[in-house]
């Protein structure tokens, strides 16, 4: 009845879309089962350089890939 | 065979606690034993859509930790025979479920009645688990929304991860009630219709109830809207439970209402 107001996407199907994306991302969750030995074996091998403070491991994972995100904090002298 | 089903959503405010009793009631209208079960400790309110608020006096904490029996905690529904409600505690707090007396009450319950459904609380934390915990099955009551939609496939991760069944090997079934859809806004396209959210969750369809403004009425008198005949909300109930009893009826998508001349003046100014 009114076209020019169809022009803008239905916001159904924006629902949808979005939707689809945060459920994705929900169910992957942000931990993998091999962080805690990761950590470890990292801290390691830098050690032989220099001592590590703190390490932070975080997934990242976006529509089409998946990424681990790693922090090291080094000591200070 | 008895069965436990439990009634979740995850998000609050989604009708769950009106989709108990609707369900209860029309699974004891078809010729069942049922107990609904209020799990919401601290928060009761299946008591007051059934309208049995008046009738309470011993709760199912007191049943677990034997301080009342079975029997005097029960209470028979005015509207129906068969079906029976166990009120939830209102002075404690959720820390006091314990799953081995939560498996012994339910163990009992199976004894007396073909359906025992419980009520869920809001949210996923150890109230949710607890009800989820022995069921063998599952009702996940949504809104169009995507709040609501989101929140349930978290709860339905949980479900599928920590409760008995299937830490054992098995499944939960789980069945899907969209709850409060306008087909006008779906028609519009501005709300999410059945097929988007049977493709975001996929799980099995047991129901759609219609946005209808005499659940409310219904609700401030305490008598479930599925006795109600004529209401849409009603008639969608009552498939529901035939489809929970094991009779084939057909899904029916909320429709537009056709409105003459008169109401469409109606919904241009009101």
């Amino acid at each position: 009845m009114f076209p020019w107001f169809n022009k803008k996407k239905k916001s159904a199907s924006v629902a949808k879309d979005r939707l689809k994306i945060a459920i994705m991302s929900d169910r992957t969750g942000h931990e993998l089962p091999f962080m805690e030995d990761l950590k470890r074996d990292i801290i390691e091998v830098i050690k032989k350089y220099k001592e590590v403070s703190n390490i932070e491991i975080r997934r990242v994972s976006h529509e089409e890939t998946d990424a681990i995100a790693i922090e090291v904090e080094l000591e200070e002298h | 065979m008895s069965k436990v089903i439990a009634v979740i959503s995850g998000k609050g405010g989604v009708g769950k606690t009106t989709t108990t009793a609707n369900v209860g009631l029309g699974i004891a209208m078809n010729r069942r034993q049922c107990v609904v079960v209020d799990f919401d400790i601290g928060q009761r309110n299946l008591d007051m859509i059934l309208g049995l608020e008046n009738r309470v006096v011993y709760d199912m904490v007191q049943v677990m930790d034997g301080e009342a029996k079975l029997e005097q905690a029960l209470i028979r529904s005015k509207a129906h025979s068969n079906l029976h409600f166990l009120p939830a505690s209102q002075t404690k707090d959720k820390s006091v479920l314990d799953s081995e007396k939560i498996r012994q009450l339910l163990d009992d319950l199976r004894q007396r009645f073909e359906y025992v459904i419980l009520d869920a609380p809001a949210g996923i934390e150890s109230g949710f688990e607890h009800t989820i915990e022995f069921a063998d099955e599952a009702i996940i009551v949504v809104n169009p929304e995507v709040s609501s939609i989101r929140d349930s496939d978290r709860a339905i991760g949980i479900l599928d991860s920590k409760s008995r069944k299937v830490l054992e090997g098995g499944e939960v079934k789980k069945h899907l009630i969209i709850n409060r859809i306008d087909p006008e806004m779906v028609e519009r396209g501005e709300m999410l219709s059945h097929t988007d959210i049977l493709e975001i969750l996929s799980i099995d369809l047991l129901g759609m109830v219609p946005e209808d403004r005499n659940v409310i009425d219904a609700s401030n008198q305490g008598h479930p809207i599925i006795l109600d005949e004529q209401s849409e909300a009603g008639q969608a109930y009552r498939r529901i439970a035939k489809r929970l009893c094991g009779e084939q009826t057909p899904l029916v998508v909320p429709q537009v209402r056709k409105k003459g001349l008169v109401g469409k003046l109606k919904g241009l100014f009101g």
